[in-house]
C-alpha cells in the first residue's frame, strides 16, 4: 500500500512536471477566456462601427418583363425583407446578372410570372431563407387574390390568412433541446480525455519498458501496485485537467454573465442540473479506468514506441465506435433505441451510452444502478487482468506477443 | 545468512528454462554465477528477486523460505536503465522508498552514495545528459541505497573505464565486507576469479558445477607442470610426447604420477636453463569452456 501511494506520487508529480501537460492546460483556459470574454470585447469595437453599417443595405433587384408584376412584387419583398434595400431592375436579365457578379447587388428575384420565380445570386450561402421567405410571400399573395376573386373582401381573407394557432409544450421527462448541448460537451470531454490519457498511459508504460528502467522497477515494486498507481495518477490528473478548464470556463462565464445573456446554448451549457455532474463523475473516474488499464496492458507488451500505435488500435477503435453509437443516437434523438439500451449495460460503452441515456432521457433508476455495478466490477477485473498481463508483458522484449501468447503466459506465470 | 536455491524449475510455454538449479550463496563472501547467454541465469535471479514464481522448488534464507519483505533486494540488472528525462535526485529517491525506505532517509542516503562515487555535481541534473558511465554509476545507487542484505550484480564491470572499475571493486569489497550477500554474474572470468570464492555454472537450465573456486581448481588433476624456460627446444626433445605446448608460450610436461612432481621438478631445475616451473592448475576460463560448452 506504501508502495502504491509512492508510485501515485511519483507518476501524479510527473504530469505536473511535464511542459506539455501544463501548457495544454493553460492554452486551454486561454482559449476558453477569448471566447467568454468575446462579446465584451467584440462590443468596444462595434459600438463605433454600429452607426455606418446601418445606411448601407445590400441590395435586392426585382425584374419582370411586366412592369405591374415588377412593382407588385417590388413592393411585397420590400415589406417581407426589411434587411434589405429592394429595387427594381430597368433593364434586361442580363445586366441584372452583371450586377449581381459585379457585386453591385447581392441577389436577384427574376418573376417569370405571380407564380412563379427564379433566384440569382452569387454564392448560394447554405444557409439563405431569402427563396423560403419569397416562396411564402408570393403564395399569400396568390391566395388573397384568389380569395378576392371569389368575393371575400381583401381584408376578410388577410384575416383569415394570418390566423395564428397558439401552442405551448410541456415536456414531462427531459427536453432534448436543451439536454443536447452539456450532453453534447460532456460526451465530447470523456471522449477526448479517454482516448488522449489512453495513449498517455500506454506510452508511459513502454517508454519505462523500452528505457529498461523496468527492469528496476519489476524488482522493486507489485506489478498490481504499478499498474494501479499509474492508473489512478493518470485518472487524478485527467479530472485535474478537466477542473482546471471547467472551472476557468464557468468562472468567465460568471464574470461574463450579462454579455452571454441573450444566448441560450451558452446558458444552457452552464445550467447543467447537479445530479448530472455526479454522474459524469462517476461515469468518467469508471470509464476512465477501464480504459486507462486496457491501454496500460497493451504498452505493457510493446518493447518499442513505434509499435503502441499498432498495439492500441483495437481498443481505440472500441472507443470510437461507443462515441459513434453514442453520438449518431443522440443526433437522432433515439436515445433509448435497443442499440443504446445494450450499449449501456456493455462495460466499455457503458460510461458514454449510459450517461447519454441519462442526460437526454428518462432511465429507471435500476437501469442506472445495474450499469454503474456492472462497470464498476468489470473495472476492477480488468485492473488486476492488467496487472497481471502488465507483470508478463514488461519482461517481453522483441515482436509484441499475440493475446494467445500472452494468456497462456499469464496461466503459466 | 545463507542462501539457498533448491531444487528451482521453470518453463516458460513449452521450453522449460530452468531444470533443478540448486546453490547456496554465504553471507561475507562473493559468488559468481556462470553461464553462456540463455543458459538461464536471468531467469534464476528473476525467481530469486520475486519478479516471477518458480513451478517447482524453493529460496531459503537460513533454512525458512525467504521474506522479501523484510530481506531488501539490490539489483543491478545486466540492461541498464533509468528514467532518462528526470533528475537523477528524483528517481534515485523515488526507487529507494519503493525499497521502503521514508523519502527523508532515502535523500540521506542516496546523497551519501552520490558523493561516495563522485557524482554529487550530477544530482540535479536530468539523467540523459549524463555520460554511459557515469548513467551506470548512478544505476548502482538504485542497488545500493536502501542497504540490501543481498546484492545482485549483472555484468557490473561492462562499460566502466579503469578507474570506474576500480572504485566499483573497492565498492563490493566493502559489501562483502559488511556480510552481505553479494551475487556476480559475469562473462569476465577475470574479475569472477579475482572476488568470488564459491562459482555456479549454469548450462541448458542444469547447474553443471557448483561449489568453491579453489577447491573445484584443486580437484583437477595434479598431474601437468607449466615450465617456462629459455630453452624449449632442448626440453621437447629429451620429453618427447609428454611436452606440450600452452597457449601463451609456456610448456606443459605431463607426469605419468602426480607423486613424481619433486623429482621431475628437481631434474628440470638442475638440466635446463628454468624460468618458473610449478603445477597446473586451470583457470575460470578454461574450468567455464569445459562446463559451460558442453551442449546437453
Amino acid at each position: 500500500m506504501k508502495q502504491f501511494g509512492t508510485i501515485l506520487k511519483f507518476e501524479f508529480s510527473s504530469f505536473l512536471k511535464n511542459k506539455v501537460f501544463v501548457g495544454t492546460t493553460v492554452f486551454l483556459v486561454i482559449v476558453l477566456a477569448v471566447v467568454m470574454f468575446f462579446p465584451n470585447i467584440s462590443a468596444l469595437f462595434e459600438s463605433e462601427e454600429s452607426t455606418e453599417e446601418s445606411g448601407a443595405r445590400a441590395v435586392m433587384l426585382v425584374y419582370a418583363e411586366d412592369a405591374e408584376l415588377a412593382e407588385l412584387s417590388r413592393q411585397y419583398f420590400s415589406e417581407a425583407f426589411s434587411n434589405y434595400d429592394v429595387q427594381l431592375a430597368a433593364d434586361s436579365l442580363e445586366a441584372v446578372k452583371e450586377q449581381i457578379t459585379s457585386g453591385q447587388a447581392e441577389c436577384a428575384f427574376a418573376m417569370d410570372s405571380a407564380a412563379s420565380y427564379t433566384y440569382y445570386v452569387d454564392n448560394l450561402s447554405m444557409y439563405d431563407s431569402n427563396t423560403a421567405i419569397a416562396d411564402s410571400v408570393l403564395q399569400e399573395v396568390y391566395r388573397v387574390s384568389a380569395m378576392v376573386q371569389h368575393g371575400i373582401s381583401p381584408e376578410q381573407a388577410a384575416e383569415i390568412l394570418s390566423v395564428q394557432i397558439e401552442s405551448q409544450s410541456v415536456s414531462l421527462g427531459k427536453d432534448m433541446g436543451e439536454t443536447y448541448w452539456y450532453t453534447y460537451v460532456m460526451i465530447m470531454a470523456l471522449y477526448m480525455v479517454l482516448i488522449l490519457y489512453g495513449q498517455m498511459v500506454a506510452t508511459n508504460v513502454a517508454s519505462e519498458k523500452s528505457s529498461r528502467a523496468m527492469e528496476v522497477l519489476v524488482t522493486s515494486a507489485k506489478p498490481a501496485s504499478m499498474m494501479f498507481g499509474k492508473v489512478l495518477a493518470s485518472c487524478l490528473a485527467g479530472l485535474f485537467q478537466l477542473v482546471a478548464v471547467f472551472g476557468s470556463a464557468l468562472l468567465f462565464y460568471t464574470i461574463n454573465r450579462s454579455a452571454w445573456a441573450d444566448s441560450p446554448i451558452i446558458e444552457l451549457l452552464f445550467h447543467i442540473p447537479v445530479h448530472l455532474f455526479v454522474y459524469m463523475l462517476v461515469f468518467f473516474v469508471l470509464g476512465f479506468l477501464i480504459y486507462a488499464f486496457l491501454y496500460g496492458a497493451i504498452g505493457s507488451t510493446a518493447s518499442k514506441l513505434e509499435d503502441i500505435n499498432t498495439s492500441v488500435m483495437p481498443i481505440t477503435f472500441l472507443l470510437v465506435i461507443a462515441f459513434l453509437v453514442v453520438m449518431s443516437s443522440m443526433t437522432s434523438a433515439s436515445m433509448d433505441n435497443t442499440l443504446m439500451k445494450v450499449c449501456s449495460f456493455i462495460p466499455f460503452t457503458a460510461p458514454m451510452a449510459m450517461f447519454a441515456r441519462i442526460c437526454m432521457s428518462t432511465v429507471p433508476w435500476y437501469e442506472i444502478a445495474a450499469s454503474i455495478v456492472i462497470l464498476a466490477g468489470s473495472t476492477v477485473g480488468i485492473g488486476f487482468l492488467a496487472a497481471k498481463i502488465y507483470r508478463v508483458g514488461v519482461l517481453l522484449y522483441g515482436t509484441p506477443p499475440k493475446i494467445g501468447a500472452i494468456l497462456k503466459a499469464i496461466r503459466n506465470a | 545468512m545463507k542462501l539457498e536455491l533448491k531444487q528451482i524449475d521453470k518453463s516458460f510455454g513449452e521450453k522449460q528454462v530452468l531444470k533443478g538449479v540448486s546453490f547456496t550463496v554465504e553471507s561475507g563472501k562473493a559468488f559468481g554465477l556462470l553461464g553462456r547467454n540463455g543458459a538461464g541465469k536471468t531467469t534464476t535471479i528473476r525467481i530469486l528477486m520475486n519478479v516471477f514464481p518458480a513451478n517447482g522448488g524453493e529460496v531459503l534464507m537460513d533454512g525458512k523460505p525467504l521474506d522479501y519483505g523484510k530481506t531488501g533486494i539490490g539489483y543491478l540488472p545486466e540492461e541498464r536503465g533509468l528514467y532518462p528525462k528526470k533528475r537523477v535526485i528524483d528517481q534515485l529517491v523515488y526507487f529507494a522508498e519503493l525499497k521502503g525506505m521514508t523519502k527523508k532517509n532515502a535523500v540521506v542516503a542516496v546523497d551519501a552514495w552520490l558523493e561516495r562515487l563522485g557524482m554529487t555535481e550530477y544530482r540535479d541534473k536530468r539523467l540523459d545528459t549524463l555520460s554511459k558511465g557515469n548513467q551506470q554509476k548512478i544505476q548502482l545507487v538504485t542497488a545500493l541505497a536502501h542497504d540490501p542484505k543481498i546484492v545482485i550484480l549483472d555484468e557490473p564491470f561492462s562499460g566502466l573505464d579503469p578507474v570506474n572499475a576500480m572504485l566499483l571493486k573497492d565498492v563490493v569489497r566493502e559489501q562483502i565486507a559488511k556480510g552481505k550477500i553479494v551475487l556476480f554474474s559475469s562473462h569476465q572470468m577475470s574479475y569472477i576469479e579475482e572476488f568470488c570464492d564459491s562459482i555456479a555454472i549454469i548450462n541448458a537450465g542444469k547447474v553443471a558445477l557448483h561449489g568453491d573456486l579453489h577447491d573445484i581448481k584443486r580437484d583437477y588433476p595434479r598431474d601437468r607442470l607449466v615450465v617456462n624456460t629459455t630453452d624449449p627446444a632442448l626440453i621437447r626433445r629429451d620429453f618427447g610426447s609428454a611436452c606440450t605446448e600452452a597457449e601463451n608460450g609456456a610448456l606443459l610436461i605431463q607426469m605419468a604420477d602426480p607423486g613424481e612432481k619433486s623429482a621431475v621438478m628437481k631434474r628440470l631445475v638442475e638440466q635446463y636453463d628454468i624460468d618458473e616451473v610449478k603445477v597446473f592448475e586451470p583457470s575460470l576460463n578454461d574450468i567455464f569452456v569445459q562446463y559451460a560448452g558442453e551442449q546437453v
